[in-house]
């Protein structure tokens, strides 16, 4: 689905991705790590298009991104969310997911309709993920007023709004509680069960651990190991990277990861 | 001279109404304020240039007087597209002072040009309702101001449904707010802003024709006064907020005309000019401003 080959970044002499290769299955959900600075977030605004890479390819399903402005990667079918949430504070919770609302394909709505008609033909859709998203009876709230759980809530039905193929969640748990943790995990697999795949950065490994089918870490913009969750939790490198020692932490102490 | 509170009412009612032309500019002021967060200072002498191209064009080609009110907004749409491009498109995001020095350039620029076609000399312009004055009570009322004001609260309507009920005013709305957010949800953020350029620039096509209309003349020398208010009907009803520059777009019409009957036409601008200090000093935010951040 997602193959990253040979890809690099370079700011200056600093090489926050270098020579990556990265493969996402189609229906995954494929948990990306590593310590602060490995280039985790610089990965994500690669493949939704923030920067252009210094070398290497961008491919979704065969497709080179590389090529494409990063609105047009959204009509490839790659969507995100935002490590410091970015929601349209002034609309509502209804016109956030409007305005980043996609027709399905094979029920596109004329230029017209769609940039100067109502939502009201898209409404039973739009409602539905509203529902996903918990937010039902708060449609007409300022998506600046919502709670802190909220906005995030908001943000992932707003990535789902352009019916992504792929979805790129950049740190969603980040300032959440271990209960809100737990209802994210569930709207992520939900996600899954939609066909979506997702590619998930995170730093709470409760909910890495948890919710990936696979796991790739990275340290100094390159993938050092690859591989199921329980792998990965005893992978020497891995800990290591953490670390800075191959020294054991017996195992599946994930909370000590997690700092 | 002996002023009673019948000559403040009548001074007050030909403010508001002619202020509603002022309401328009800063409208559009704002829009591109809203889109870009930027100044640009061309926009009334594009707005004027619209007009003088519509009116070139019924001369030329003898079409119906009235069809001034097409050309000139479509033109004035035309020319701020170009200005969009000229002077924002490529600008560095970063660089707050280069787009404000090339739409300066560009304002000095399209009014060279409109001295040097028309030697500098005023043309007359079509009234909308030519000798319609009437009484209501003790107040004289012109006809083609009530025009004016119609075709302005009109063309406000359709602004604001655009912004607020359509997704193409969503998207630009989403744009100035999160502009990287808005390009990752898929809206094309350059192209939104070319958009609001020429829906601006339509608007202020309308402001410049109402104006030229109301006054009965097009004149060169208009341009620069006419920058100056729109900018000060901006700060005053706050940057980037809609419903302030409506409302400071009548405000300063209003105190424009009191002047007017307290000093006399020679001393009515600088008492104007002077507002935007008051305003500066104290109330920089402006009556409806909100805290600019944007990242």
């Amino acid at each position: 689905m997602l193959r990253l080959s040979n890809l690099s970044k370079y700011f200056g002499g600093v090489r926050a991705v270098d020579a990556l290769e990265l493969n996402v299955k189609t229906g995954e959900i494929f948990g990306l790590i590593g310590p602060n600075g490995s280039g985790k977030s610089t990965t994500v605004n690669l493949v939704c298009g923030i920067f252009g890479p210094t070398s290497g390819s961008i491919e979704l399903d065969g497709v080179d991104l590389k090529r494409q402005a990063p609105h047009q990667r959204i009509d490839a079918g790659v969507s995100r969310t935002f490590q410091n949430i970015r929601l349209f504070d002034d609309l509502t919770v209804w016109q956030n997911l409007w305005v980043a609302w996609r027709d399905a394909p094979g029920q596109e709505h004329s230029w017209f309709s769609n940039w100067f008609g109502r939502s009201l033909s898209r409404r039973h859709e739009i409602q539905k993920l509203l529902e996903f998203s918990g937010l039902g009876d708060k449609s007409n709230n300022l998506a600046g007023n919502l709670a802190f759980g909220e906005q995030r809530r908001l943000e992932l039905a707003r990535a789902m709004a352009s019916k992504p193929k792929l979805i790129l969640l950049d740190e969603p748990a980040a300032g959440m509680s271990s209960a809100e943790v737990t209802d994210l995990r569930q709207r992520i697999l939900t996600m899954k069960e939609m066909g979506i795949t997702v590619l998930l950065i995170e730093h709470v490994m409760e909910l890495v651990m948890n919710v990936s089918d696979r796991i790739g870490v990275l340290n100094f913009g390159t993938l050092i190991a690859e591989g199921l969750p329980e792998e990965i939790q005893n992978n020497p490198l891995v800990q290591k990277a953490y670390f800075g020692s191959s020294e054991n932490t017996s195992g599946g102490d994930t909370n000590a990861i997690d700092q | 001279m002996n002023i009673d509170h019948i000559d403040v009412i009548q001074a007050l009612i030909d403010g508001i109404l002619y202020g509603s032309t002022y309401a328009l500019l800063g409208l559009g002021f704002t829009l591109i304020f809203g889109a870009m967060h930027k100044l640009n200072i061309a926009y009334a002498a594009s707005s004027i240039a619209g007009a003088y191209v519509g009116l070139a064009s019924i001369s030329v080609m003898a079409i119906p007087p009235i069809l001034v009110f097409f050309i000139g907004p479509l033109s004035a749409g035309a020319i701020g597209l170009v200005i969009y491009f000229a002077c924002f498109r490529y600008m560095p995001t970063g660089n707050q002072l280069a787009p404000l020095m090339a739409s300066i350039g560009a304002l000095f620029f399209v009014d060279e040009i409109i001295i040097h076609e028309t030697s500098g000399s005023p043309l007359s312009f079509p009234a909308l309702l030519p000798d319609s004055y009437f009484f209501l009570g003790q107040f004289g009322i012109r006809g083609d101001l009530v025009m004016v004001m119609f075709f302005s609260f009109v063309l406000m309507g359709i602004v604001m449904f655009l912004l607020y009920r359509t997704k193409l005013g969503l998207a630009t709305r989403a744009t100035s707010q999160q502009s990287v957010a808005a390009l990752l949800c898929g809206i094309p953020t350059h192209r939104t802003n070319a958009t609001t350029f020429v829906l601006a620039g339509i608007l202020g096509g309308f402001a410049g024709c109402l104006i030229a209309a109301a006054v009965g003349v097009l004149s060169p020398l208009i341009t620069l006064p006419l920058t100056i208010k729109g900018l000060i009907v901006t700060v005053i009803g706050g940057l980037g907020s809609i419903r302030g520059a409506i409302i400071a777009g009548f405000l300063i019409g209003s105190f424009e005309n009191i002047f007017l009957l307290v000093r006399g036409v020679n001393e009515r601008d600088i008492y104007v000019f002077l507002l935007l200090f008051v305003f500066l000093v104290f109330r920089p935010n402006g009556l409806f401003g909100t805290a600019i951040d944007r990242d």
